[in-house]
């Protein structure tokens, strides 16, 4: 989850009339988990569903509400302004939507502009699923020739890229700029690529990849141009409406930019009505509030709320898109009204509660491999090829594995539980003997698409273990606890010694095998010592 | 006060009983035990307060080879001496009789102990007597004592009128005429109270009681097992029963059917584990199948894709098993519980596994209450030995309002963020016709057993690391 840094100081001069260990204290019931504090900042994890709280403006919006400071809907004052932008057909096939706002007579310190950026990287990440669904251009009003085209180009065409003090093509931007490299696959199949050019000719934008130098915003700047390209005009718009919101309040003055062309119009960024029936809410809460009561939660969420009889009239701004239903609502209720003050209670039904079967015959199970001397061991269910296949001297071929592991170690489902086991007393050497292990694990196999089987491992290494000692086991823990009389038939296994290995039949059909261990993948595991065991398959056996 | 000793402890007093002191070799001799019995008898008596033991060092001293050579022949300067006791000679003279490197010490040793004397003309140098029969310097008498074998060493350090002899004994250990031997040596004695044992009276059949013991390793159930097995039990006497369902699920019930859309980032390969050629052919019925690609296009604006729905992967939430039994009984009540395994392609570290258990409540009911979770919470936090709870606002993509919990864990003297809960979305049950208020929580089993056993390294539940496996102790 993304996180945010709160410089104290500042923060506090956004919300105003209040103290810092109010504020530090509040910051959870907005949703903020605290990730690091010191005396100077506070570090905050934000939920990708607020993007609004990715800076200290949006945050100090929230505090102001729940600490009572202002209430309500802020209203977004957008003033109709003269700025066209016109999208040509040719955008259609690659990048559709455009959209953008023009925010006047601001001022920009360094850390505005960090929280701005921040911001943008957080709306990139989030809503526009690392620019693939829309990006955001932050511009320098006072270097643009008004109108604006958002057309296409070849990818011959050039400009100087932020950041950079020469010319360069659009290939050469993709190929050798960080952030060619990492979002060009965006671009990847397509012929003409996506750029913003102003009236003079000059080029403003390469979405999604990067601005021009031209635009550049630095503390000095006081008018700037959002613009936002995205594949869908909704997703245009609330990333549009975030940084709105944002940039008035930090300040700024809104001004609409007029869009045309292509299927593209002015954004109206108007707030949406919602109706939130009383009942629902206090039904859903458990709690008996007045509709009163619940408006002025509702307004402490920074939501307008008009009570009307029996339901609540509501008023979000755009950039609440995480706002879909009255369930969303009730939330807002819950945290405007304060969680602290929902008293907990137990529900009114009752049920009686029982044990699954499996789980049942699976404790049973365990309770009687205990008593018999053995340890319980837990492994991974996702097991590396080394120890599965090529440890147990086995060759691979038809296992099941998962794409793109972050770990060496567990990349393939294990198809048996023995190769674990062998592997956890390779680790275990030092400790004193003799050592008696079973787990007891889920196994897969290819099959339409995957079969799950519960197995029994069971595995005793000390300088007399024998293939008696591990048959009596294996008879006298399903005797005993599932009066399943099993025998043992002479075969022969890639894990076992010749002659010292048989399969385990049970109600006449194979359900395992067990014997020794053979002392080549002993010796690969490092043990010292005869290794006895079996390994045999549950499901099926004690449950169904 | 009785006593209990064990054999090889009587074999050891009765010897000292017959001589007082004696060392750890003579006790080995006398005993006929072995060296290792003796090592550890004398331990187990020192400790009952039976045996003394002083270590002592004693330092001998012999001449070495050159040294007895010496001894015959005399030292350089005894040698110059002999010589001029014929009348004094020349520098060249001298040197003839002496090697060099000897005529260089005797000329330097015996002009220190004012043998001799040195005149200087204009040709030659010549040296004589001073007086006839010099007497023995303290080297010679070094040599002499260590030879006859009454050298003393100590007394040389402290005796202030010895200081000559000291000085004489370092030139001649500096020049490897004297070696020295260290020997370190036990000495063992019975202190009072074991004088009055009189081993034969004691009944042979008695055992040390107070001695130690080889440690014995009960065998058992896994720790982590253990906090599992103890909240299903919390959960079955909260009235909830379980139900269980694969690790391997259809993107369908892990992700769609909680609509979790499908450009969404927890939906990628960096955090999902996908099988690899692995499609279910048939995901759920068709109705819903139907209804959630609906709730998609109108709640997210895209176009679902059933394809995408059949990619099998490891389940990353039990949460997949709660709803398609949801999904499947269409309950108006009801108090289940899902727990197992569940996966994240995660980097394997201290705090993250990439396969950990996790529990999920459900309750259906037309009445219930985002208060009654928040109940439910604190009664299973209680019957788990967590009592203090509190609640904090957060975001669950299917729920809806979604809260978290805090617990206060005294050891590490802060609150702990646990179980996550909320009322699942209507995006997500209506189109599985699940009509009535469904309260969700649950969270990793993992954190709350690291508080129990006070780990600070979740992967130490799957080391199986037996010294710990053998002997983990729950601390709540």
């Amino acid at each position: 989850m993304p996180v945010v840094t709160l410089y104290l100081d500042r923060l506090q001069r956004l919300v105003g009339k209040t103290n810092r260990e109010k504020i530090i204290s509040t910051l959870p019931f907005l949703g903020l988990d605290i990730e690091e504090q010191t005396d100077e900042y506070i570090r905050v994890e934000y939920s990708p569903n607020r993007p609004d709280y990715a800076t200290d403006f949006g945050i100090a919006a929230g505090l102001q509400g729940l600490l009572g400071i202002k209430k309500g809907l802020a209203k977004l004052d957008v003033k109709r302004g003269q700025y066209q932008l016109k999208a040509d057909q040719s955008v259609r096939k690659i990048r559709p939507y455009i959209t953008a706002i023009v925010a006047k007579n601001g001022t920009l310190d360094d850390e505005t502009i960090r929280q701005l950026i921040t911001l943008q990287e957080d709306l990139h990440f989030g809503i526009g699923r690392n620019r693939k669904k829309s990006s955001i251009g932050i511009h320098d009003l006072d270097k643009i020739e008004f109108p604006l085209r958002y057309t296409t180009t070849a990818k011959e065409h050039r400009f100087v890229p932020l950041g950079s003090e020469t010319e360069n093509s659009i290939s050469e931007i993709l190929q050798n700029t960080e952030v060619g490299l990492q979002y060009g696959n965006l671009l990847e199949h397509a012929e003409v690529v996506p750029v913003i050019l102003d009236a003079k000719g000059n080029t403003i934008s390469f979405p999604p990849i990067i601005n021009s130098a031209l635009t550049t915003v630095s503390s000095s700047t006081k008018n700037l141009l959002v613009e936002v390209t995205a594949t869908d005009k909704n997703t245009a718009e609330d990333t549009l409406a975030v940084v709105a919101a944002t940039l008035q309040n930090a300040g700024f003055l809104l001004t609409s930019v007029q869009i045309s062309g292509a299927g593209n119009t002015t954004p109206s960024l108007k707030t949406k009505k919602m109706s939130l029936g009383v009942e629902l809410a206090n039904k859903i809460l458990g709690l008996k509030l007045p509709s009163s009561v619940i408006s002025a939660a509702l307004k402490k969420c920074r939501l307008d709320a008009l009570p009307k009889k029996n339901k609540i009239s509501c008023t979000i701004p755009r950039f609440r898109f995480d706002i879909l239903g009255p369930m969303d609502l009730i939330e807002e209720v819950a945290l405007g009204y304060g969680i602290e003050n929902l008293k907990p209670t137990l529900p009114q039904s009752s049920a009686v509660g029982q044990k699954n079967i499996v789980t049942k015959q699976l404790d049973l199970l365990g309770k009687i491999m205990v008593g018999l001397g053995f340890t319980e061991a837990l492994n991974s269910s996702l097991v590396s090829k080394n120890v599965q296949y090529d440890m147990i001297n086995r060759d691979s071929f038809g296992f099941l594995q998962v794409v793109e592991s972050k770990s060496q170690e567990h990349t393939i489902l294990r198809d048996m539980l023995l190769p674990s086991m062998l592997d956890t007393l390779s680790r275990n050497v030092h400790e004193q003997f003799p050592q008696k292990l079973f787990e007891i694990g889920t196994v897969f196999s290819a099959d339409d698409p995957i079969k799950e089987e519960i197995s029994l491992c069971c595995i005793s290494v000390h300088k007399d273990a024998n293939y008696s000692e591990i048959k009596s086991i294996l008879q006298s823990a399903l005797k005993t606890g599932f009066n399943i009389e099993c025998q043992t038939s002479t075969s022969t296994n890639f894990c076992f010694t010749k002659g010292k290995t048989a399969d385990v039949i049970a109600n006449n059909s194979k359900v395992g095998t067990i014997g020794e261990i053979d002392s080549a993948i002993v010796e690969n595991f490092k043990i010292r010592m005869p290794v006895v065991a079996f390994e045999i398959k549950l499901s099926g056996l004690i449950f169904n | 006060m009785s006593q209990v000793l064990h054999p090889i402890e009587k074999k050891i007093i009765n010897a000292l009983k017959e001589t007082e002191k004696l060392s750890t070799d003579e006790l080995e001799k006398k005993t006929e035990l072995s060296s290792d019995q003796i090592r550890r008898g004398i331990e187990w008596l020192k400790l009952k307060g039976l045996a003394d033991v002083s270590e002592s060092q004693e330092t001998k001293h012999h001449l070495s080879s050159a040294g007895s050579e010496v001894l015959k022949g005399g030292l350089p300067e005894r040698k110059l001496v002999n010589l001029l006791k014929d009348g004094p000679k020349t520098f060249d003279e001298a040197k003839q009789s002496l090697s060099e490197s000897d005529f260089h010490a005797a000329i330097a040793n015996a002009k220190r102990n004012d043998w001799i004397t040195i005149e200087k003309g204009d040709s030659t140098t010549k040296i004589s007597l001073k007086a006839n029969d010099p007497s023995q310097s303290s080297e010679e008498k070094v040599l002499q004592e260590i030879n006859q074998g009454n050298f003393d060493q100590n007394t040389l350090y402290h005796d202030k009128n010895q200081h000559e002899k000291l000085v004489g004994y370092f030139r001649l250990k500096k020049l490897g005429l004297i070696e020295e031997i260290v020997n370190k040596s036990k000495t063992i004695s019975l202190t009072e109270k074991a004088k009055d044992i009189d081993t034969s009276q004691m009944d042979i059949a008695e055992i040390d009681v107070v001695a130690a013991v080889p440690a014995t390793f009960v065998a058992r159930t896994h720790p982590l097992k253990e906090v599992i097995n103890e909240i299903r039990e919390v959960f079955t006497s909260l009235g909830f029963s379980e139900v269980l369902g694969n690790f391997t699920q259809p993107s369908f019930w892990n992700f769609d059917a909680l609509f979790t859309p499908q450009d969404h980032p927890a939906r990628e390969m960096q955090d999902t584990f996908y099988i690899k050629d692995s499609t279910a052919d048939k995901v759920a019925t068709p109705s819903q199948i139907r209804q959630v690609a609906r709730s998609h296009k109108l709640g997210w604006r895209y176009n679902w894709n059933i394809e995408e729905a059949k990619r099998m992967v490891l389940r990353t939430h039990t949460t997949c098993v709660t709803i398609k039994y949801l999904a499947d009984q269409k309950p108006d009540e009801a108090r289940i519980f899902s727990l197992g395994r569940v996966f994240r392609n995660e980097k394997v570290s201290y705090k993250h596994l990439a396969e950990f258990n996790q529990v999920e409540g459900i309750v259906v009911g037309k009445d219930v209450t985002l208060r009654d979770l928040m109940g439910l919470q604190q009664e299973f936090y209680k019957k788990m030995g967590l009592p203090k709870v509190k609640f904090w606002p957060t975001f669950f993509p299917y729920t809806e309002p979604s809260l978290q919990s805090m617990v206060y864990n005294e050891r590490l003297g802060k609150w702990v963020e646990l179980f996550g809960m909320g009322i699942f979305r209507h995006e997500v049950t209506k189109p599985l016709g699940i009509t009535k208020p469904v309260l969700a929580w649950g969270g990793g089993i993992e954190r709350i057993a690291m508080l129990k056993y006070g780990l600070d390294d979740v992967r130490e539940f799957y080391n199986n690391n037996l010294g710990w496996l053998r002997t983990a102790i729950q601390c709540l």
